[in-house]
């Protein structure tokens, strides 16, 4: 099995879903509002490939998609990679029953509305969907639109959190550091074993002369 | 000549003896080789101590990291952080797995066996049967819903690189032609070939089919057995029901090979198909586990 500390480390990437865009819970049965309703499940599509403007969707998913699930584990979330580039990149909403103001204003400030997702599932007859184009938005753009439909509210990281957070942003520059120190080692021994190979070199042709 | 140069402050030292190759080149070449094979020898005779005093000092066991440090999950806890990573992957083959570690030794008998899950993981593993063409075998095969049965015509495939199956079968009869075959090259590293140790050499090739065919396989490679134990779509209840079941065999199989070596579990590690490994501390389920109704949720 792989040494311990590599999987010590490996798992940093559990702080890293824990804080950051995305950490949000979604308005629930049981936190939901007039104006934001429930959410029962969220559909993503985009293309494979990152021109037409499908970037900011797949960083999205790679970056908010895992927090917003570890805080909401009992929303679906799914995601359709297509190869149509000149297809869709649309996040669809699903809400429990009334769709809320900002979504149902279509396009307006929250940049939602009926945007045609053929991959979407359908919505239940329950369900009212609001979908944002994706296209052309980083994903930090993407995350304050979803919020400002969804209503979702942050979660604010714990100050032990962010110290450790900052311990491995020390880390990091520390190993900056190191790299720097162990290539400079390496380069030295490296240049002391080729002058000696020439000093040898220079016997060698000696002994043959 | 050492002798003299020995009192010469160092700088002279480096200078004489460059003045004194080219004067005397033909007597130090002689010099200078001896001086070589010395070395040489030294070299080896230096290198094999090292080597074995190393070997024995090596533990008959392996090293076991004390697990203090690594961070220990409840089994809900570490589900919430494998579907968080699994966010919008394919939920059709993205798969929990678990790495079980032993306490063991580096030589002796390994842990393999088969075993059935209360939930199956793998719908239908497909089974290859080899057996002479037209026996009482082949018909028992097809019809335990082997997918693949032949003798010939399954050496060739697989000589070309095509395995369509995950498990292979050889009835006594054909063991002969396999061998000829010598398919073991192709065979041994997927662990597909088929043997009587590991129960896939067989007379009744029908009833083994159908065992197969629900089981799943495992076995201890460096005191580590790492096997598939559910889907992502499954409850936590299911997984831990398919995880007791994994660990009740392991422990039953460590305690079968008890009077040669004692192996017992160490950690246990979930995982998932692009998910962290989460070493788990035997819990359900911890304070701030979210419902299980919500874990399963995809």
């Amino acid at each position: 099995m792989v040494n311990i500390f590599k999987r010590i480390h490996k798992l940093r990437a559990l702080l890293n879903v824990r804080i950051g865009p995305g950490a949000a819970t979604l308005p629930s049965s049981s936190t939901a509002t007039k104006d934001f309703p429930p959410i029962t499940r969220l559909h993503l599509t985009y293309a494979r490939k990152i021109y037409g403007g499908h970037q900011g969707a797949r960083h999205f998913w790679r970056e908010c998609l895992p927090r917003l699930k570890y805080y909401n584990p009992g929303v679906s979330m799914s995601v359709k990679q297509t190869t149509e580039q000149d297809g869709p990149a649309t996040l669809t909403i699903y809400f429990d029953g009334e769709v809320s103001k900002t979504s149902s204003s279509g396009g307006g400030a929250g940049g939602a509305g009926a945007e045609t997702d053929g991959y979407a599932p359908a919505a239940t007859s329950t369900e009212k969907t609001a979908s944002i184009n994706l296209k052309d938005l980083d994903y930090q753009e993407i995350w304050r639109r979803v919020q400002a439909v969804t209503g979702a509210s942050a979660v604010p990281s714990k100050p032990e959190e962010e110290a450790e957070m900052a311990r491995y942003k020390a880390l990091r520059g520390k190993a900056q550091e190191d790299r720097a120190r162990v290539a400079s080692i390496r380069q030295t021994k490296r240049d002391q074993e080729r002058m000696l190979l020439e000093a040898r070199g220079e016997v060698e042709r000696l002994r043959q002369a | 000549m050492a002798s003299y140069t020995a009192f010469l402050p160092s700088a002279a030292r480096g200078v004489l003896p460059s003045c004194r190759v080219s004067l005397r080149e033909r007597s130090i070449a002689p010099f200078l080789s001896v001086f070589q094979q010395q070395a040489r020898g030294a070299k080896t005779s230096s290198k094999v101590d090292p080597a074995k005093a190393k070997r024995d000092n090596r533990s008959k066991d392996f090293k076991q990291q004390s697990l203090k440090d690594m961070e220990k999950f409840a089994l809900c806890d570490a589900i919430r952080y494998i579907r968080a990573f699994e966010v919008g992957r394919d939920p059709s083959s993205t798969k929990y797995e678990v790495h079980i570690r032993l306490k063991s030794m580096r030589n002796g008998p390994v842990i393999r066996n088969m075993l059935r899950f209360p939930h199956a993981v793998q719908t239908e593993s497909r089974i290859c049967v080899i057996c002479p063409p037209g026996s009482r075998s082949e018909k028992e095969a097809l019809a335990a819903g082997a997918a693949l049965v032949g003798e010939k015509d399954v050496f060739d495939a697989v000589k070309n690189g095509v395995i369509e199956f995950d498990r292979l079968i050889c009835h006594p009869d054909s063991l002969e032609a396999l061998n000829k075959a010598s398919l073991g090259r192709i065979l041994g590293p997927k662990g597909l070939m088929p043997s009587a140790k590991t129960g896939t050499v067989v007379e009744d090739v029908a009833m083994r089919v159908d065992m197969l065919r629900g089981g799943t396989i495992y076995r201890e490679r460096d005191a580590v057995i790492r096997l598939p134990i559910g889907l992502l779509a499954f409850s936590p209840e299911q997984l831990r029901d398919n995880l007791r079941a994994t660990l009740d065999q392991i422990k039953k199989d460590a305690a079968a090979i008890n009077h040669i070596v004692n192996k017992e579990i160490y950690e246990v590690v979930l995982s998932s198909t692009h998910g962290p490994g989460l070493t788990l501390n035997g819990d359900f389920k911890s304070e701030n586990s979210p419902s299980t109704a919500d874990l399963s949720v995809l």
